[in-house]
């Protein structure tokens, strides 16, 4: 029996070789030596020396890294919730059995499919000033008086507004897809029988929907924390991280500092840091679900 | 349920090519002119270039025949040129063969860096004059003197401020090909229609702080109102150039000190041209956020704009537009503006070729000598004896401008030029054109940061 189980282990292990080694090279060894840089002064092209912790001394001071942590943080807490509410709206509008069902699924879900260069430019030319398309339709309706524009990119508030309208705009179609997946999972005989009770719309969205999809919206909840602590390419595209660096996310601060100012050592030990936080968010989620499942 | 999921699949996809499609057909034009060194775009066809092919030169490499790698950053009308010089050289030098990979400017000097970090560099490559000293500091470009010599390089028929920006303690880091300074364009119709345009179709202004902001009160007034007196982006590059010819005409001597060790800025020159440039945009004569700038001055919507050289080529091929080039005007005491230059480099390798060197030095000296060609785009060659030949003369507006490569105020040689530039004058004196800093509190701060990035 014993026997039989180590072969068939072994036999495993030779299927998932080919994988393995792929992940090891590009995976597990770049951050193994992640964590090396972080202890050298390291150019782009050499290693220059080790310093010790003097990255690490340098990142607790630098006020820099900690603005730009913090605008990430901003990003994720503007995009979590949002994202999820409109994930969740837009899969019972296609869940609803209707002609257009089709029409619903496939509009939804298609801004995901579209690379972020792309969707960052649509919403560069959607809110630019003057021949933007929110300022023109806002003129055309004469809510924005004629000679007036609003500055979308170049106003703090307001950028954030527009990176995080073109972001919901673009990925929202991935947790869209969770929850239209996830609604369908829920069985008719329990609709049916709230019916019959004499339950309303409403009591049967708020008592049967939404804690049917209890447990894919904390998985959503975590990947999109995740992501959005990643956030990068739009906002680079879109704002440049200005004005005065205050849309900046951690991730274009380690791109800059990395390859723009030469310094990956420093870099390196940026992106430690984003890890470690990410790591403690994961964990303290993990332990919330557990300890609620515990309750019950 | 698997055939309809198969079905809604094939239909996302189609919808979705569809509008990726559309999207970048949307994308492609737009662009922010304003970034980057060399964006020119669009210069039509190589057309006849008639090179006056040294033929000397094909026999100075002996027998062998030499393959060069050239790595270049160019695209749009620049990238058309480069080829068709490259071209040309191969057809002229049966010896030597020069093959060019076009590399997207954005990821270049990454891209080469860690390729010659790594051994696997190319024979020739292209820098900006203001990346050299970073490039020389990492080991990348390499001191030229002895393939100079074996090709037989004359440098004095350089021009000597382009020579002198790529030259450290007498060692040859680069061959210059051109200079890019920036340089002021104005529409001859609308200026005309201001009653501003003279019989020689130069603008008729007088060259002093009050004679600009007269010249641009009255295009305010005279235009309708639809028209932007002055066309400029509101935020990095150009608006950056302007500032840095400004303070360069006080006699500013760039921001940090001939040491190149400690923050220098001429604080009271600082602040007199930004508070300069600050009114253009606060009593309305430069358009608010303007979102594409080059588009504005392109439709014929704008009066005068300011930008590099390179704009030349892309208004000439701009039907209808009339214009005219000419040296930003001489708003302070001395004339003077800002540019960079393009060079050609000779990249550290893992086995060092003697006489792949001499060939790619006979390269650089021949792509130098024929300028005319590298000249369509707008830039300025860098051997004044270019200036001479009849297919430059043969350009229009080139020569209106060329007297400024010698008044080009170069950035000193630093390693961190491109840092204190992109991360901190960028920075605070963006703020400034929005009118959300003053500029003395702007001066303030960049001392303090370009400090900060050169103690780094």
């Amino acid at each position: 029996m014993k026997m039989k189980k180590l072969r068939a282990d072994v036999l495993a292990l030779l299927f998932l070789l080919p994988f393995l080694i792929v992940y090891c090279l590009f995976t597990i060894w770049p951050m193994v030596k992640g964590v090396q840089m972080t202890f050298y002064k390291w150019t782009l092209i050499k290693k220059m020396g080790y310093i010790g912790w003097d990255n690490y001394r340098n990142v607790i001071h630098d006020k820099e890294v900690w603005q730009a942590l913090w605008h990430s943080a901003i990003f994720v807490v503007l995009s979590t919730p949002t994202m999820i509410v409109l994930g969740i709206l837009l899969a019972l509008i296609a869940n609803r059995k209707s002609v257009l069902q089709k029409f619903y699924r496939s509009i939804f879900f298609i801004p995901s499919i579209l690379s972020v260069a792309v969707a960052s430019y649509l919403g560069l030319f959607v809110f630019q000033p003057y021949t933007g398309l929110v300022n023109s339709a806002l003129h055309l309706v004469h809510i924005l008086p004629e000679n007036t524009e609003i500055f979308w990119l170049t106003e703090t508030g307001l950028a954030w507004i527009t990176v995080t309208l073109v972001t919901l705009w673009w990925t929202v179609g991935f947790n869209f897809i969770l929850y239209l997946s996830a609604m369908q999972e829920i069985p008719d005989e329990v609709y049916e029988a709230s019916k019959l009770d004499g339950a309303n719309d409403n009591q049967i969205f708020w008592r049967i929907t939404i804690p049917y999809l209890a447990p894919i919206t904390k998985m959503i909840t975590m990947l999109q924390i995740i992501a959005s602590f990643k956030v990068f390419m739009q906002i680079y595209i879109i704002t440049g991280g200005g004005p005065l660096d205050k849309t900046r996310p951690i991730i274009q601060l380690i791109y800059q500092t990395g390859f723009k100012k030469n310094n990956l050592g420093y870099a390196a030990t940026m992106s430690y840091v984003l890890f470690i936080v990410l790591l403690v968010l994961s964990a303290l989620q993990y332990w919330i679900n557990n300890r609620k499942r515990g309750d019950l | 349920m698997k055939k309809r999921s198969f079905g809604f699949m094939l239909l996302t996809l189609l919808l979705s090519f569809s509008v990726v499609l559309s999207a970048c057909g949307n994308s492609g034009g737009g662009g922010n002119a304003s970034s980057g060194g060399n964006e020119s775009s669009s210069n039509s066809g190589n057309g006849s270039n008639a090179a006056s092919g040294n033929a000397g030169d094909a026999s100075d490499s002996g027998g062998e025949k030499v393959t060069l790698s050239f790595w270049t950053l160019f695209d749009g009308g620049d990238g058309d040129n480069m080829q068709a010089l490259v071209d040309e050289f191969n057809k002229t030098h049966p010896n030597i063969q020069v093959k060019n990979t076009k590399l997207v400017y954005a990821e270049y000097y990454t891209k080469l860096i860690t390729a010659v970090g790594n051994g696997n560099g190319p024979d020739i490559g292209i820098s900006h004059a203001s990346r050299l000293p970073d490039l020389i500091d990492q080991g990348v470009a390499t001191d030229l003197n002895a393939a100079a010599e074996a090709a037989g390089v004359d440098w004095s028929t350089f021009n000597q401020n382009l020579l002198s920006a790529d030259t450290v303690d007498g060692v040859h880091y680069a061959v210059p090909i051109d200079t890019h300074p920036f340089i002021m364009y104005y529409n001859k119709a609308l200026l005309k229609q201001a009653g501003l345009l003279g019989d020689d179709g130069k603008p008729v202004m007088e060259q002093s702080e009050d004679g600009f902001m007269n010249f641009l009160k009255t295009l305010k007034e005279k235009l309708p109102s639809k028209i932007t007196p002055f066309a400029l982006s509101n935020a990095n590059d150009d608006p950056y150039r302007f500032w840095w010819a400004l303070y360069s005409q006080q006699g500013g001597n760039d921001v940090i000190s001939d040491d190149l060790k400690s923050a220098d800025i001429d604080k009271d020159k600082g602040i007199k041209a930004a508070d300069f440039i600050q009114k253009l945009y606060t009593q309305g004569y430069i358009k608010k956020n303007d979102p594409d700038f080059y588009k504005n001055f392109q439709s014929g919507t704008a009066a005068i704009m300011m930008t590099g050289v390179w704009a030349t080529g892309t208004w000439e091929s701009t039907k209808g537009l009339e214009f005219g080039a000419m040296p930003i005007p001489k708003i302070f005491d001395q004339e003077a503006t800002w540019g960079d230059s393009h060079t050609i480099i000779l990249p550290t390798t893992s086995k060092e070729d003697p006489a792949k060197r001499k060939a790619a030095m006979v390269f650089a000296n021949w792509v130098a000598d024929n300028g005319q060609i590298w000249a369509k785009a707008g830039h300025i060659p860098s051997k004044p004896s270019v200036f001479e030949k009849p297919e430059f003369k043969a350009m229009p507006y080139r020569s209106d401008y060329v007297s400024v490569a010698d008044t080009v105020k170069f950035s000193k040689q630093s390693t961190k030029t491109q840092q204190i530039r992109d991360n901190v004058s960028y920075k605070y004196l963006n703020e400034v054109w929005a009118n959300k800093m003053t500029p003395a509190d702007a001066m303030d701060k960049m001392q303090t940061d370009i400090q900060k990035v050169l103690n780094d």
